[in-house]
């Protein structure tokens, strides 16, 4: 029998507070991240404590959220300010770009715009 | 076990790079040690390991040397764990560690002795821990710091000294902690800051000269703090793109507010108790796409929007403002969706230049009139809102340029009568609520009809209003056999009009006087 577990804090995950058997983690124990993954048409709850590539942390006060970066970004501080870019796009200044600024050139191996 | 071939450095042989057995390595020197019950840092690594994640482990504290086998480490990840102690040595030796993650953990002071000779460190995370207090020399070895995390801590002060020689530093958050005030140049020699965030603190009060010194900040998030008087200090941030002071206590936006932050994009102000904002405040703005003002209750005139050239969404509602300036459209060319609800305009100005708006919220204000240019050249309108009006006489042009309008609600107003000509596209109109209105509508200048309500039950007659297709076919057959007129004007197909007619309500308008 398919048992819904709602809302059952017991034989949850490592981070849940709460958990279900189809979603994973509904809630998480204080100061974690909620990332949601995909399973084909399942979205899968997981309590992080950073979140993974692609994804940055965003705290409040009754909840901390996964939020994507922007599209160029692999690693980023704010939707705004990318900490790593993607192959093929130098950071400068927290914004991948294609070319780099006078005076600095594109370092693929760091994807930057080095000195 | 996992086993890594790769060459010893130095001795010719190839002596294979180990990985520890509570480990997952990949072949880039990638160790995944995260999520094990782990309580000590696992030994046997590669000396070769440039990324280590030990996070979500029960790791107590980091005793010295630790890490010393592991000069090449780049990144360590010790986030979720339980550490409240790291040895002042326990991090010696890591030359090139450009990532530290110790978030979620236990620690209550910044561990300045350990993080002494980090001259590589690029980001380091220490948000989500217990820090109260942060030593003055806490950063003074990380001369690369880029990125610095300290939210959701318990700190009642800004860092000021230990900040001091972060010229490097290009993003800072200090949200969620308890700080009350920020001091006149809390920031001064932090030239490279791009992104500060402050939100959910406890702000008060801000020194006018508080952001002295961030000539390169972008970014400010003061929303959800106990802010009273407008920021004066962003006259600091001449590069201030987005503005964040929503969920605050302020009352007023000043004169010229924004006029020493021409790049702003984005300001969120809403849920603060507004009652009054400067007509000049946002004038020259040409970056700045969305404004949405609510609430200020006390404002009587429209604001200023010289300059502020490439606004798409206008939000301004709630206010005691009563009249649009003519030139409203001159500098709002690109305008997508103007919502001036609840005001108390009595006369609208023609919106001829705003060529682009697909979207007029006027309701529930005093018009009385629509003339006959309000909204020509307006083909790109869809939805149109004057509900809760004054509305006594609409030009018989009004809506002949509004081929594109779908939606429009004229319900509760004065009207006697409605002109069609251009509402070619119209399948949602409004007009119940209008006692004046007693004409019987014309079907046939509106084609596209779908919904239709109407201050009389008799006026849905027009429109035969069927619910549903399978009525449709008894209908026509009833029609038939009853041999009715077949030139009377059949309204193409209406599938909903209200208030529909019924047994008390028949289709014959008695005697004007529908009690009968």
């Amino acid at each position: 029998q398919h048992k819904q577990n709602v809302g059952v804090s017991t034989g949850c995950q490592s981070g849940c507070q709460t958990c279900s058997v189809y979603n994973g983690c509904l809630t998480c124990k204080p100061k974690l991240f909620i990332h949601l993954e995909r399973d084909g048409m399942r979205q899968i709850g997981v309590c992080l404590a950073s979140c993974p590539n692609g994804f940055y942390g965003m705290r409040s006060p009754d909840r901390n959220d996964c939020i994507k970066c922007g599209s160029e970004c692999d690693t980023c501080f704010n939707k705004n300010f990318c900490l790593r870019c993607r192959a093929g796009s130098y950071l400068h200044k927290g914004k991948c770009q294609e070319s780099c600024p006078e005076g600095l050139v594109p370092s693929d191996t760091k994807r930057e715009c080095v000195p | 076990l996992c086993i890594l071939q790769h060459g010893a450095v130095g001795q010719g042989q190839s002596t294979p790079a180990t990985c520890s057995p509570l480990c997952r390595c990949d072949e880039d020197g990638g160790a995944d040690c995260s999520g094990r019950g782990l309580t000590a840092v696992p030994s046997g690594l590669s000396a070769f390991t440039y990324y280590l994640d030990l996070s979500m482990n029960n790791i107590t504290e980091l005793p010295a040397n630790v890490f010393r086998n592991l000069p090449y480490l780049e990144e360590l990840r010790l986030a979720g764990n339980d550490l409240s102690y790291i040895h002042p040595e326990a991090l010696s030796g890591l030359h090139q560690l450009k990532v530290l993650m110790l978030q979620n953990n236990q620690l209550r002071t910044v561990p300045s002795a350990a993080l002494r000779n980090l001259q590589a460190l690029q980001s380091l995370r220490l948000d989500a821990n217990h820090i109260t207090l942060v030593p003055d020399n806490s950063f003074e070895g990380l001369q690369q710091l880029r990125h610095l995390w300290l939210d959701d801590n318990n700190l009642t002060e800004v860092p000021i000294v230990p900040l001091r020689h972060q010229g490097n530093l290009q993003a800072l958050t200090l949200a969620l902690n308890r700080i009350t005030r920020i001091p006149d140049s809390a920031f001064a020699n932090l030239s490279s800051l791009v992104v500060l965030h402050l939100h959910n603190n406890r702000i008060q009060e801000m020194g006018k000269n508080c952001f002295a010194g961030l000539e390169n900040l972008e970014t400010l998030d003061l929303n959800f703090n106990n802010l009273k008087t407008f920021p004066e200090a962003i006259q600091s941030l001449p590069k201030l793109k987005e503005l964040g002071f929503h969920s605050n206590n302020i009352a007023e936006i000043p004169e010229g507010a924004f006029h020493r932050n021409p790049l702003l994009r984005t300001i969120h102000l809403y849920d603060n108790p507004l009652s009054f904002v400067g007509i000049t405040a946002f004038q020259n703005l040409s970056d700045l796409h969305s404004l949405i003002l609510r609430g200020a209750s006390m404002m009587k005139d429209f604001p200023s929007l010289t300059g502020t050239v490439n606004l798409e969404s206008l939000t301004l509602t709630g206010t005691k403002i009563r009249s649009l300036p003519a030139e409203l459209c001159d500098d709002l060319g690109l305008l997508r969706t103007l919502d001036l609800s609840y005001n108390e305009i009595e006369e609208v100005p023609s919106f001829q230049g705003c060529g682009r708006l697909q979207d007029i919220s006027l309701q529930h204000n005093q018009i009385k009139q629509i003339e006959r240019d309000t909204f020509q050249g307006l083909s790109a309108l869809r939805v149109l809102d004057l509900s809760r009006n004054q509305i006594k006489f609409i030009h018989e042009d009004a809506f002949l340029s509004l081929s594109g309008l779908t939606n429009m609600d004229l319900s509760l107003n004065s009207l006697v009568s409605v002109p069609t000509a251009g509402l070619s596209s119209l399948n949602q109109l409004k007009l119940s609520g209008n006692l004046d209105m007693k004409n019987t509508l014309v079907a046939k200048s509106l084609p596209k009809l779908r919904s239709i309500s109407v201050p009389y039950a008799y006026q849905c007659c027009a429109f035969t209003a069927r619910d549903g297709p399978g009525s449709s076919a008894g209908e026509e057959d009833k029609s038939k056999a009853t041999g009715e007129d077949e030139d009377m004007d059949r309204m193409p197909l209406v599938v909903h009009c209200s208030p529909s007619p019924g047994a008390f309500k028949p289709c014959d308008y008695l005697l004007g006087s529908w009690m009968i």
